[in-house]
This record gives structure tokens, sequence and C-alpha cells, in this order.
């Protein structure tokens, strides 16, 4: 090489030396101790940042700065586990799915929340409350919530089935007079299917722990085996559409609104993006769908898997007070909630349900959450799922037997149920 | 004259080179003018040579026409020219502050690159060359720390460099990075100058130059192709690299780099997958190495052979 | 360092000498050796340590109980889980670099030529080298699914319904077809490399001594990349044995895929262990290791350790 190519390449060499020694410039700031973060996940982004907005209006001394955590759940969950592992002060206002309470609780993470009781019970969703509670304490603040509905086309159903075997019965019928899939949800080795079979568990009767939290029944009466026979027959006769053993949230919604199927189960997020309400983004079942309560075997109630998140304070953080301040806001201020409801993602304050009557999604979840069940909020909850994944999966795809899904997992039960609330 | 599709395989190529002709086309490498060829083969070398591009191609023209699509019915459809078509994934994607994400990818990736190659090739070089004693010791403790797999060492790590305030900076990272690639490189770079005849060293020697001379002088030219295959692990290694990344610098766009930004996309309601978005963003980072590649690719593979062992 | 050819004054094997500048061979060498030893030893070296000796201990959850030296290991190695993920491993490693390889080596002939075209050529097969590994599997999972099921539109003699992230075999084979995709413009670089070294004269004899071009492909071509065919099955392979990101996204480890990297990141997060976590980790290693030193020793030991093989 030439001597100008070397010198060249040399100059480029040391530039980049020097730029790698710190970190690069960035269009925010970078992060100080001294703000309140305020960690969520990205999704539902322009809703929270509005909430933040309306904060710092109100309390332009002390602004929230929000720390965005990825998408993906397990993600989220990653960045959690490593920053309140290690103890650290970054993160003010924690974001919990609904599941992570006991967890939590249990290692020390966050903070003991009772007193903030009397001023929570009797305004926001008793379920929610219920999934912020654990071992009698409070330990977080609801903040949004999430259940399950039935989304069906009307051009070609009648009535919403209410006992899963007439689903079975209609969807099949339907869809081979169309042509499309009978039913698609989410069948994926993940906790959304978790949510899915305990939909159909709980329905059928069943209880994976007592309420006292000391014993598993996960194995009794026969709601397990109804569930998972329900489960491998539906995969079976094709009544779950092709492609469901992988299938998440978005992709069962995304083949909805092809048109592609005659059911669907799935969160209220479907409902706005399958009315087609956004004009760059139009959907094939504008117009033609409806949502209804999710079935159950022998047709009474409903019950629906609840969902959302939860707001607490970080154990290590140094501005307790202006963090409690800070949940109450987000989760009991109605201004503040409305910003949710109106929004779609569903709050957790009574009063919006009420004051936003006339949207159908609202509606209909002023209906199903008093119903909606919550995942017992153990801290080993994690490996009760992982359990169930395991086992679950398997048995619905016809790979493993019934009898031992259930054993398995009933094992997996007895041995949280031991360990959990040490 | 015009050099005609070449043959695509060793052993087709050396068929061809019975036939050459004296003369030869020019162009680096080995190949020369071919004068005759049976029509039959090159329709079979251009039509090895098409599948050789489908492979490469069709995947990412599939990632390209995603990219375009911008409404969910378009996503929707396994067509890939479904419309309604337009850029606004592409703004999506800046919005999103991609930019940094880019730049702060290509920064890690060269001073990895850098900063492992510089000192690889010396403990190469030592362990290739000079006394050190206890060498294959060192060289195998060397790559066996290497083969640890990297999930369980991250909590740990995260305590430390927590601690240490290294997180959301370069170098958290590259040092991370560093030592995770060394002994790799150590070992390649170990490998090619072990294949370097000795006789070269010894007269340099015999002309006088120091032991670091001579390294510099005579022996890293001719290591060149076990300096670029390392520079191209290491790089490659450091690009593609995501645990760490997204550990030590999970969002502060001032460090964080383009796989983890892209795992944080998301649409504008949960649940939502921004396909189009993601394959705008991938695009964006392809097409510009792509340029890069094909402006270079001639360096690239001469640089490889800079100082030629070619007699 | 010893050599018989050695011209320098005779000196103690071993021994420290001085040279003109008064920095003996040895310490020069150690001069050189030191900055990787440090860096290597502060980074990588600590959480090793720190792992395997948490890999003694018995955890519930986060919660440390006590030392149970070899209980965690014997309860990995009669999991069945284990042995499931041992094999999901050895599958994909097997076929994805045997293919890689393949292809490989033909990417690498290719590059090698001159003809027209040949910039472009080589720009093509290095695209798939150039996306980051995370992406190219989440754009080959979208490519796979059902929904929108590009692969079944495109391939005319298979099912627009066929679920090959979500079938036993199938779910492995989009693995391997990913990670093929994605490494063999790498291998291919690695491979030219070596090819670039092969002087011309010796396929000039070949050729005068009326060998085949096959033969001279097996015969000369191949011995000479040797070393190059080392490094890059050595690297492939062990990274191969512990592949996480592609499983992980594709297909999150169901339907057999549940390799050993994904089955620890399990136990490290999403049910943490930390102390089994580590015993699964440390066995993971032991097994690369052992694969690893396999390798070397059948492809040519003499070719890392120099002379003193």
């Amino acid at each position: 090489m030439t001597t100008r190519a070397w010198s060249a390449a040399l100059v480029l060499v040391l530039a980049v030396l020097a730029a790698g020694c710190l970190r690069g410039s960035s269009p925010t700031d970078a992060i100080s101790e001294d703000e309140l973060i305020w960690a969520i996940s990205v999704n539902d982004r322009p809703t929270h940042e509005l909430v933040a907005q309306a904060w710092n209006e109100a309390h332009p001394d002390t602004p929230v700065r929000i720390e965005w955590l990825p998408p993906d759940a397990n993600e989220q969950r990653r960045q959690l586990f490593l920053e309140l592992n290690a103890g650290s002060s970054l993160f003010d206002v924690v974001s919990m799915d609904v599941i992570w309470t006991g967890e939590f609780a249990n290692n020390g993470w966050i903070d003991d929340l009772s007193e903030l009781r009397d001023q929570v019970e009797g305004n926001s969703l008793q379920a929610s409350v219920d999934s912020c509670t654990w071992d009698g304490a409070l330990w977080c603040l609801p903040y949004s919530s999430n259940a399950g509905f039935l989304y069906y086309r009307t051009d070609l159903v009648e009535e919403p089935p209410t006992t899963w075997p007439e689903l079975v019965e209609v969807g099949l019928q339907a869809a081979e007079e169309a042509g499309i899939s009978p039913y698609v949800a989410q069948g994926a080795q993940y906790e959304g299917m978790v949510v899915n079979f305990l939909e159909y568990f709980w329905s059928a009767g069943g209880q994976i722990i007592s309420d006292d939290e000391s014993q598993a029944t996960f194995a009794e009466g026969d709601a397990a085996r109804t569930a998972l026979e329900f489960m491998r027959d539906a995969q079976r006769n094709g009544f779950y559409a092709p492609g469901f053993n992988t299938l998440i949230e978005d992709p069962a919604r995304l083949q909805f609104q092809r048109g592609d199927a005659v059911f669907m189960r799935n969160w209220p997020y479907a409902y706005p993006l399958l009315s087609g309400e956004d004009e760059e983004n139009p959907s094939a079942v504008a117009g033609k769908f409806d949502i209804a309560p999710l079935p159950t075997f022998d047709g009474e109630g409903t019950i629906s898997a609840l969902g959302g998140f939860n707001l607490a304070i970080n154990a290590f953080s140094r501005k307790k007070d202006l963090a409690r301040e800070f949940i109450l806001f987000a989760s009991q201020e109605q201004d503040t909630q409305m910003i949710l409801g109106r929004r779609s993602l569903p709050p957790t304050l009574q009063a919006v349900y009420d004051a936003l009557a006339d949207d159908p999604a609202m509606a209909l979840l002023s209906e199903v959450l008093p119903e909606a069940q919550a995942r017992p909020p153990l801290p080993t909850w994690n490996s009760i799922s992982q359990a169930m994944q395991d086992n679950v999966f398997p048995a619905y795809n016809g790979t493993k037997s019934v009898d031992a899904a259930i054993e398995a997992i009933q094992a997996e039960v007895e041995d949280a149920v031991s360990i959990g609330g040490q | 004259m015009s050099t005609p599709p070449a043959p695509t395989s060793g052993a087709e190529r050396e068929a061809a080179d019975t036939r050459r002709s004296p003369e030869v086309a020019g162009g680096s490498g080995r190949a020369g003018a071919v004068e005759r060829r049976t029509t039959g083969q090159r329709l079979g070398k251009t039509a090895l040579l098409a599948i050789v591009f489908l492979w490469c191609l069709i995947p990412f023209l599939w990632m390209f026409a995603t990219s375009l699509k911008t409404t969910d019915e378009a996503l929707a459809s396994p067509v890939p020219w479904q419309g309604p078509w337009g850029w606004s994934n592409y703004l999506s994607v800046f919005d999103q502050g991609f930019g940094y994400n880019l730049r702060n990818s290509l920064v890690v990736a060269s001073m990895t690159t850098i900063i492992c190659v510089g000192i690889g090739s010396l403990a190469a070089y030592a362990g290739a060359r000079l006394e050190l004693g206890k060498k294959a010791l060192i060289l195998t403790g060397i790559l066996t720390v290497s083969l640890f797999p990297p999930v369980s060492l991250v909590p740990p790590l995260y305590e430390v460099w927590r601690a240490v305030g290294l997180l959301n900076t370069y170098p958290g990272m590259w040092i991370a990075y560093i030592a995770f690639t060394l002994p790799l490189s150590i070992f390649i770079l170990t490998t090619f100058f072990n294949a370097i005849p000795k006789d070269l060293e010894e007269a340099a020697r015999v002309d006088g130059a120091t032991p670091f001379q001579t390294f510099y002088r005579v022996i890293l030219p001719l290591a060149a192709p076990g300096v670029g295959s390392a520079a191209i692990l290491v790089f490659s290694y450091a690009w593609n690299e995501y645990l760490l990344a997204s550990t030590f610098a999970p969002r502060d766009l001032g460090a964080q780099t383009v796989p983890v930004a892209i795992a944080g996309f998301s649409g504008s309601v949960q649940f939502q997958e921004p396909v189009g978005t993601i394959m705008a963003a991938c695009v964006v980072v392809t097409v510009p190495m792509v340029f890069f590649v094909l402006i270079l690719q001639k360096r690239i593979v001469a640089g490889l052979t800079a100082g030629g062992v070619k007699g | 360092m010893a050599t018989a050819t050695d011209a320098r004054p005779a000196a103690a094997p071993g021994g420290p000498r001085p040279n003109r500048n008064g920095i003996s061979e040895r310490g020069l060498a150690r001069l050189f050796i030191s900055p990787s030893i440090t860096a290597m030893a502060i980074v990588a070296l600590f959480p090793i340590l720190y792992a395997v000796v948490l890999s003694f201990y018995e955890y519930v959850g986060l919660q440390q109980g006590g030392f149970t030296a070899l209980g965690n290991y014997v309860d990995a190695l009669t999991d069945g889980r284990f042995w499931d993920s041992v094999i999901a491993t050895f599958v994909f490693t097997v076929f994805s670099v045997t293919f890689e390889f393949l292809i490989g080596m033909g990417f690498a002939l290719i590059m090698h030529q001159a003809f027209v075209g040949r910039g472009v050529a080589r720009a093509t097969i290095l695209i798939p080298w150039v996306i980051p590994t995370v992406i190219a599997a989440q754009m080959w999972r979208y490519m796979f699914e059902v929904t929108p099921g590009f692969i079944n539109w495109a391939l005319p003699f298979v099912p627009d319904d066929f679920n090959w992230l979500g079938s036993s075999g199938w779910a492995m084979f989009t693995i391997i077809f990913a990670d093929v995709w994605k490494t063999a413009p790498f291998v291919a670089l690695l491979l030219l490399a070596g090819l670039q070294t092969i002087p011309e004269e010796v396929y000039e004899a070949g050729r005068v001594d009326g060998a085949s071009a096959w033969q001279r492909f097996t015969r000369i071509t191949l011995p000479l990349l040797r070393p190059a065919i080392l490094v890059a099955m050595l690297f492939r392979t062990t990274d191969a044995l512990r592949i996480y990101d592609l499983p992980a996204v594709m297909t999150r480890g169901a339907f057999g895929t549940e390799t050993l990297s994904v089955l620890v990141q399990d136990f490290v997060i999403a049910t943490p262990n930390p102390g089994f976590a580590s015993t699964l980790s440390v066995l993971t290693f032991i097994l690369v290791l052992g694969v690893g030193v396999l390798l070397v020793s059948v492809l040519g030991k003499e070719l890392v350790l120099g002379d003193e093989a």
C-alpha cells in the first residue's frame, strides 16, 4: 500500500479509537439519578407519554422521565431483573406485568404499599387490586388491565355461542361454508398460550391452588382433563387454524383482520384495529365483526384471564415519596385513567368505565372484568407457567399424553406451593 | 477480449484452465481468458451463478418489498408486491433515532476489531515465534476461556459493569467483546504466523533488525491473510452481537447498537408487531454495507493477499 | 523454540538472552502477550470462575441454599430435558456446519474467479453476512410463518398452510436453514483467505503432471487449505454448539429446538436458579471443549502449536 493509503488508514484508525472511548452523543441527555424515572414497556408509547405529560404539567418542578423497556415481555423482565437484582436505584417507578407481583415482592425488589390500600380499594377494579396483593400485603397499584374477548364474524354467525363445544360446532360449520379457518388465538409455546389454557381450565371449574395458597388443586376434579382434551381435539379436527401452534397475539389478529377466521380470542387492543379506525390501515372485516364474552363449558357466566400492568416502587429507589405520589397519580386520578380509556388501553379505575360506557369495547370490558381471574400471584408463578408451557403444548399437539401432562403440572404446582412465601 | 462466464467450481475451473490460451485477460486472481467452451458448459455455469444470486438475493428482496408495505392488509398477504406501498416505515425507523444506532454499531465493531487484532497479533507473534515457555498450555488456556457459553456470564458481568460505571458506554461493550474474541483471533493468527517460513526472519535478523522490526516489516505483511481473516471474524462478531449489547447498553441512544434497537421497535399499540418497520431497519442496515463491500470488494480480497506469497 | 537452523549464538533452550535492545526475547514475549491475558482474565475469567463456584451450590429461586458439591450435576445429567437439548444441539451443529462448509467452499471458489460481474457476485454473496443475526432470524421467522406465509406461497409444491415452525423436525430444519444462509458467506471468506495463499505454480505443476481437475482439487487445494479449514471449522463448530439467538427468536425453543444455551438462559432469567444455570453452563463448556480438542487433534495439532506439536 502506498504511504498515502497507510496515512489515511492510520488517521481513520485513530479517529475510531478516539470516538470509541466514551459514548456517542445522544439526542437526550444522559440519565441522571436525580430525575424521577419510570420504567415501562414501549408498547402503547403514545399513551404513556401523555400520562407523563399530564404529570409534568401538574408538577413542573419534579418531572418524570420514561425509560422504555422492550416490547417483548421476556426482555422486559430480563432488563428489570438485571437492574433490581443488582440493587440499582436507577428506576424509581417500575411497571410490572400482573404476574410478577409475588416474585418481585419475594425477592425484596419492591416496597410494601399496604398503607395505600384504603385509597385504592373500591376505586380500582377488584381483580386488579387482587393481582397487586401477595402474602397479605399490597405491593403495587393497578395501572392498566386486560381481559380476553371473543371476536366473531357477524356475517357468518348469528349469535355468539356461550359454550366452548357450541363454539367448535358453529365454527367448523361456518368455516367450511366460507372456506376459511374456524378459530385463531394464542397457541405458541409461551405465556399467552398458558392464558388461553387457563381460560378453558377455569371455565371448567378448575383452580390451580386453594384459596389460602397452601394446596395444589390443579389435578383435582376433571377440569384439567376437560381443558386439555378440548385443546387436543380442537387441534386434531381442524378447529384451530393451521399454524395455530405458532400463533401469538398479533399474527392471530392479522389473520382475523384478513377475513381468514370465523372466531378469534384476543385482547381488546385488536378492536380499534379491526374496525379500521385508522384510515391508512383498512380492515377487511370492518363492520363485519363484533365482540362478546368468552364462552364457558357449562354456558354459565364467563371467565377470562386478567392481564395488565401494575406500578410498583423500586425498593432501592432514592425518591420514594415522589414515586408514591406519581403512582397514585397514574392509578387513582380519574383524568389520568381517562387517558388510558380513550386510547383503548383498558384502565383500572372503575369510574372510567362508567364514564365511557358508550364505547363497545369499554362496555364489554366492564362486563367481563369483574369476572376476570388473576393467575396466582405466587413468587414461583414463572416455574408453574413454564411447566404449563412445557406440558400443555405437547399435550394439545398430540406428542404427550394428557395424563402425563396433568401429572407433571401438578407436581410443579406442589413444588411451587411448598416453596412460595418463604 | 471478453471473458465468458467463468467456471464456478474448483473442478470445472481446473478443467477450463487446461484449455486456456497463453493470453491472459488480466484481472487479479488466477483465471485467465478462456477460448473454447461448449455451450452446455456455459449454460451450466450461468445457471449455477443464477442460483447463487437467487439464494442470496431473494430474502433480501423480500425484506425490501415488505419494508414498503404500509398497511396491515398488505403485511398479512404473502404476495411480496401486494400494495399499498410507501416510505412511511423508513420515516418511522429514523424517527426512533436509528441513525444513532448505526453509528454506535460501527464504532463498537471497529473499535473491537482494531484493538483485538492489534493486541491479538502481538500475542500470536509471541506464541508463534518468541520463546514463551509453556506455550501449549497458555494457548490452550486462552482458547478454552472463550468456549464458555456467554449466556450465564451475563448477570455477574452486569453487576461489575454497573459498579464501575461502564454501562451505556462504548468501552463497556468493546472491552467485553475483546475478551471474548481474543482467544480465537490469537488462535487464527498463531496458525497463520506458524505457516510463515522462518528463513525470512533469520535473514532479517542477520541484517540487524530487532524482533519488533522483524515483526513489523517482515511478518506482518506476510500474515496479512490471517490478519484479514481475524479482522473479519471479530468485526462480524461485534456487529452481530446481541446478548451483551442488550445487557450493557439496553436503551441509551448514545451507545445502543443496531440489533438491540431493532428488538425494541414496537407498533403503536401493545402486541402489535411492526413487521414493516423492522424490515425497513434491516434494509437500512444492509444496503450501505453492501455498497461498501461492492466498492471495496477488490480491495478486500486483494488485501487478503497483500505482500503476496504467490511467487 | 530452539530450532536446529537457528543461526543465533547458542543459548540454553528457554533461557533468557539479551539482544541489542536489552530486552530478552522471553521478556518481549511476555510483554506481547500480557495485554491479551489481562483483558481476558478480568473480563472472561472472573465470571467463569464465579459461575463454576456457583454451580456447586444449591439454589431455590434466587435464594442460596447450601453447598451441594456435585448435586446439581447429578440433577442435570439425569434430567431428560438436558439430554434432549444435547441432542438438539448436536443435530443442529452437524447439519449446519456441514452445509455451511459445502456451500461456503463453493462460494469461496466463485469469489476466487475472475469473470465479468465478479464484483457484483462477491457483493451479493456477502449480503447474508452483513445482516445482524437476530435480524436475519426475525426475517426468516416471518418468511416461514403460516401468516403471511411467503415461503408457502413461493414454493409451489408446499400447501399454503404448511406449518414449518410448528412441526417437530421441520422447526429444526428452518433454524438450520437460516443459520446456513446467514453463515455460509462467512465461512467462504475464511476459506477464500486460504485459497489466495496457494501459489499458482503448484497448480501448474499439477497440470503438467497430468492431474485432472478433481484430482488437483482434492490433492492440492484441500491439503493446502488445511489451516483455513481448521480455523473455520473450529470456529463454526464451537459457535454452533452454543447457538442461542436463532432458536430463541424463531421457535422459542419449541419442537425439539431447545439448544443448550436456550436451556441455560431459561434458568438464568425465566425460572432463575443461578446454581443450576451455572451447572448447565459448565456442562456445555465441557462439551464444547471436548469437541474442540477433538477437532484440533484430528485436523492438525502442529498447525496450532508450531514445531512443538
